[in-house]
């Protein structure tokens, strides 16, 4: 019931079931909606205390109805994903919208979010059903599998799914530490199988600074 | 005189003897052939009056003639442009979205209150449109700007649009607009949805949204 109206709006057709979307996406809809902001991420209180805890608060609302509701974000390109009850780790910045049957949480990435400029914690969306990405520039998908590990960026890193580790692996070397760098001293590092997404742009890291 | 889209950012009108064109001021990319640019201090038809009309309605962008022999080439800002192409009905836009249009179009302001009356103009002032918004009737085209991808959703009776007045960016038809709210408590306590204004068009004809909530 997700689809792209163009590549940067998304259209979600509602029959009186919910999504979950972030808060003041909305740019237009047809027939009738409501929205109602959930605190906390809609995980009760717990996950409102885990998500002020760890930084990866977002501001998520609820709109159910009848009709189909246009979402869009500061012209970012949005990505589809299905989920078949799996798990896909996303920074919460980059989550527009899911299924109201997909669960939500936080988890610790360890070493890999201090580089990455996200914190140390990310957010995850399992269950079955659909979720919308979002990405600065159209993101590539890039398959990961045993026998090919990946590497990419941290600040072009937006998200991940499948049964994958990650490793944050650095290069530097004595021409780093004299301010010759080359501004890829940071890698992350994904083994396993299962699917990573890569936008065309990079944010500003600690990691892209040496 | 219709305009070619050459890429999402860019169009390109081609200009022959005796037809006018408007564009915003600057807005030119390159051109063609034989073409002249003249400042246009009045900003638009309509001779003084309409002048004095738009400076005091705020909705006086600088725009400049184009006349000539040749094609032209428009952008503004790196923003997405989109051609609509009227024929005999009324399109309503801001003025600082227009980037270009035909002189065949007739060119007017009107004011925000005279739709809706005083909920009309509150819907100015939330949807930082102002008071007044700028209108063009007739047979022609008109390229507007818009920060990202615009959309068109078709408005028809029974069928209404709700649209977020941030992404608004321009409607054309026989559409009655008009501002519905949705505050709550929630809103009171500030845990809004920041959904709590919505622009509600009905009537038929259709409404342009960008994906995006930032003005130009």
């Amino acid at each position: 019931m997700f689809r792209l109206e163009g590549s940067k709006t998304l259209a979600v057709d509602l029959a009186g079931d919910a999504v979950k979307a972030k808060n003041g996406s909305m740019v237009a809809y047809e027939g009738q909606m409501s929205f109602k902001k959930m605190t906390g991420g809609g995980e009760g209180l717990r996950g409102m205390v885990t998500r002020r805890l760890t930084g990866e608060s977002m501001a998520v609302m609820q709109v159910t109805g009848q009709g189909t509701c246009y979402f869009a974000d500061r012209a970012s390109e949005i990505n589809l994903v299905t989920l078949h009850g799996d798990k896909l780790y996303v920074e919460a910045s980059n989550l527009l919208c899911t299924d109201a049957g997909l669960r939500t949480g936080t988890t610790f990435t360890g070493l890999r979010g201090g580089a990455t400029g996200n914190g140390l914690f990310t957010t995850t969306v399992e269950g079955t059903g659909q979720a919308a990405i979002m990405s600065d520039g159209t993101a590539v998908v890039l398959r990961v599998s045993a026998q090919y590990p990946l590497f990419v960026d941290p600040g072009a890193y937006i998200a991940h799914q499948g049964d994958l580790q990650q490793h944050l692996q650095s290069g530097v070397n004595f021409r780093t530490l004299i301010g010759e760098g080359s501004g890829e001293s940071f890698q992350i590092r994904f083994e396993g199988e299962g699917l990573v997404y890569v936008q065309p742009s990079e944010r500003n890291t600690i990691g892209g600074n040496v | 005189m219709p305009f070619r889209e050459i890429n999402s950012k860019m169009v390109e009108a081609t200009v022959v003897p005796g037809q006018k064109m408007f564009s915003q001021r600057g807005a030119m990319l390159a051109y063609r052939g034989e073409v002249a640019f003249t400042p246009n201090i009045q900003g638009g038809q309509g001779g003084m009056m309409s002048m004095i009309g738009r400076r005091m309605a705020n909705e006086a962008t600088p725009l400049m003639t184009v006349e000539g022999n040749g094609t032209v080439m428009f952008g503004h800002g790196g923003h997405h442009i989109h051609v609509i192409n009227l024929s005999g009905d009324t399109l309503y836009v801001e003025a600082d979205r227009l980037l270009a249009f035909d002189g065949t179009l007739q060119q007017g302001t009107m004011f925000m209150g005279s739709q809706g009356g005083v909920m009309g103009m509150v819907r100015g002032q939330v949807t930082g449109q102002g008071l007044f918004t700028t209108t063009l009737t007739g047979h022609g085209a008109v390229a507007v700007m818009a920060h990202g991808g615009v959309i068109e959703l078709p408005i028809a009776p029974g069928r209404d649009v709700h649209v977020d007045p941030q992404a608004y960016v321009a409607h054309h038809g026989q559409v009655r607009n008009k501002l519905s709210t949705a505050l709550g408590w929630r809103e009171m306590v500030g845990r809004g949805s920041g959904e709590g204004f919505q622009l509600e068009l009905s009537g038929s004809g259709a409404v342009y949204v960008q994906a995006s909530e930032e003005k130009l």
